[in-house]
């Protein structure tokens, strides 16, 4: 038994590694930092989209509010950087690690708070409530102008000092670096989806009043659920901050709330991996789309409308239900 | 042992249960009749922690469990299957019955193994054979037939290793052939482990043939309560059932 155990972990093990030297032999062969670039933010958004589906694919709950966790976690990391802290206690070369793990634990704290309230309701009721809570975030974002430069973002910044041999200055290493660490989190996105507790997050999904029945507390598997998309989303954030240097409240209106659910709709929320190929189509359309014409929502609309109507689903659940009727 | 004293339950206006007290000995296997409405399934709604009791009190053995949360009762010893078959669409018999038993042990909390290959897996197989689920073990559930989503409903309740089992309607929806060959199948389920079953059951040739005790439920209240035998011959549910022929309809 525990020699199967250590194997699908192993091969997910393998699976990441060998991803992630295919994404760096990428950026060799493609060398245009456009193209590049589109690959690292299809990281960060695809990581921000399948953390949602945590909730939507596995759980079953729609979250409208998600990227409260997304802003929370690039202004955390933002704020963090900016900080005098730094230069009094001398944090120097740590600064960036402890900004990233600083930008998945407040969001984590903020996603246990939220949670507590949300995960009382099911349904719509759940959404408008999470909607309710980005709103509120969005404001206090607006209105703490002396902290987060209200409608401005952060202004000015921040410094990057490299650790480890890293320096998030170079093109390449930010590039290989933000790869590895969606990577990491996706691996470990798997571990939980395949673990014992991700099969509950199914059994809640599948039928939510039996589970009292078998001696199984939903309450809290949902609400840890909610924690881990919440902070994972706040990763997420956090990387799109050091690569846009920056943090705009436009990160924590609703409408960014709304672009995972549509990558998750694109690429598919019964695979696991669906919302990162979500992610891909989402980045192309955006940049090809808007470079070329001015109807983005509008072309996004319908391509939108195609796979739903059209294809009935994601793309890659398409294809997966089409692979096995052949 | 199952004690339920003076239990009492409305909804609004109905008196869905009326003063019931019922003691039921450990290892036995009962039934329970009555008419649609008669308040059967409320009464296993209140004895699981389902919905609360306006008064009176439940026992398991010594235990107090009056007001406990359905999910306190089951860690208790207190399972059931249901009238409208509850179980998990998209999971195959074997996830089903592994999520079921790692539920009842707390497995479900745990990040760090896969349930694919998890130890449950192996013990879900033993449930699934003594069920007759063994055949369909990896067919997901909603493509089941009917009968087989009944026994699945019943096997997740067995994962739970219950002292009690309640069993709603287990033939529900069946025809004559199917509700005994069912029928049989959850008599040999109770020979074969100590527990003490209860199921709710129309079919009057079922109930005297398999039940040791029987309680006639009526509008909330027992209305007569025994042995195959003196329940034939109580002349309050001749009256109400078996002469008197379609009155149940009444009382709906
Ligand atoms: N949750 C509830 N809310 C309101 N009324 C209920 C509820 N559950 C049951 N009842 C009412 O209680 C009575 C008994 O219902 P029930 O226990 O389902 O009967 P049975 O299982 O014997 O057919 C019915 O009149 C039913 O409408
Ligand atoms: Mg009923």
């Amino acid at each position: 038994m525990n020699v199967s155990i250590k194997d699908s972990f192993k091969k997910d093990a393998i699976y990441s590694v060998v991803s992630w030297i295919a994404l760096l032999s990428l950026y060799f062969i493609f060398n245009d930092h456009g193209i590049q670039d589109i690959i690292t933010k299809v990281a960060i958004l695809g990581l921000f989209a399948m953390s949602l589906n945590i909730l939507i694919g596995y759980l079953g709950l729609i979250a409208f509010g998600h990227a409260t966790f997304f802003a929370a976690g690039a202004y955390t990391l933002g704020l963090f950087l900016q900080s005098d802290f730094i230069i009094e206690y001398n944090i120097g070369s740590w600064s960036i690690p402890i900004a990233l793990s600083l930008s998945v634990l407040l969001p984590g704290i903020l996603a246990t708070i939220v949670g507590v309230i949300c995960i009382r309701l099911r349904e719509i009721y759940f959404s408008f409530l999470t909607l309710a809570f980005q709103m509120i975030f969005y404001s206090l974002i607006l209105a703490l102008v002396g902290i987060t430069g209200g409608d401005q973002g952060l202004m000015g910044g921040f410094p990057k000092p490299p650790f480890l041999g890293i320096d998030l200055g170079i093109h390449f290493h930010f590039y290989a670096f933000t790869t590895f660490i969606v990577i990491l989190a996706v691996f470990l996105m798997r571990q939980i989806i395949e673990s014992p507790f991700g099969y509950g997050l199914r059994m809640i999904r599948d039928n939510h009043e039996r589970p009292a029945a078998l001696g199984f507390n939903i309450r809290s598997h949902q609400l840890l659920a909610f924690i881990i998309a919440g902070s994972l989303a706040g990763l997420a954030g956090s990387l799109q901050a050091l690569l846009d240097v920056g943090a705009y409240p436009e990160w924590a209106f609703w409408s960014k709330s709304a672009e995972p659910l549509f990558m998750i709709l694109l690429g598919g929320m019964q695979t696991f991996l669906g919302p990162l190929l979500g992610a891909l189509i989402f980045e192309l359309l955006n940049d090809f789309v808007s470079a070329n014409t001015r109807y983005y929502g509008l072309i996004l609309g319908l391509v939108i409308l195609i796979f739903v109507l059209g294809f009935k689903k994601g793309l890659l659940d398409w294809i997966v239900i089409r692979g096995r009727k052949n | 042992m199952l004690i339920l004293k003076n239990v009492t339950k409305s909804f609004g206006g109905i008196i869905a249960t009326n003063d019931v007290s019922m003691k039921l000995k450990p290892g036995s296997i009962n039934a329970i009749i009555g008419p649609n409405g008669a308040g059967k399934t409320t009464l296993f709604n209140l004895i699981t922690g389902k919905i609360k009791n306006d008064a009176g009190q439940i026992f398991i053995e010594d235990k107090n469990i009056t007001g406990l949360s359905e999910l306190q009762i089951t860690h208790l010893g207190v399972a059931r299957a249901f009238q409208i078959t509850n179980i998990f669409p998209s999971f195959s018999v074997k996830e089903s019955i592994t999520a079921a038993i790692l539920a009842k042990n707390h497995g479900l909390n745990n990040i760090w193994k896969r349930f694919k290959d998890h130890p449950a897996q192996e013990e879900s197989k033993n449930i699934a054979a003594i069920t007759g689920l063994d055949e369909v073990f990896n067919i997901q559930s909603d493509e089941l037939s009917h009968g087989d989503q009944k026994l699945l409903d019943i096997a997740l309740a067995l994962a739970m290793k219950p002292q009690v089992l309640l069993l709603d309607e287990p033939t529900a929806g069946m025809g004559s052939e199917e509700r005994w060959k069912m029928i049989n199948r959850v008599k040999d389920l109770w020979k074969k482990t100590n527990m003490t079953l209860v199921f709710i059951e129309h079919d009057m040739d079922i109930v005297f043939n398999v039940a040791q005790k029987i309680y006639v439920l009526h509008q909330g209240e027992i209305l007569a309560e025994g042995s195959p035998k003196s329940i034939k011959n109580n002349q309050n549910v001749i009256d109400a059932y078996l002469g008197g022929g379609q009155k149940k309809n009444e009382s709906t």
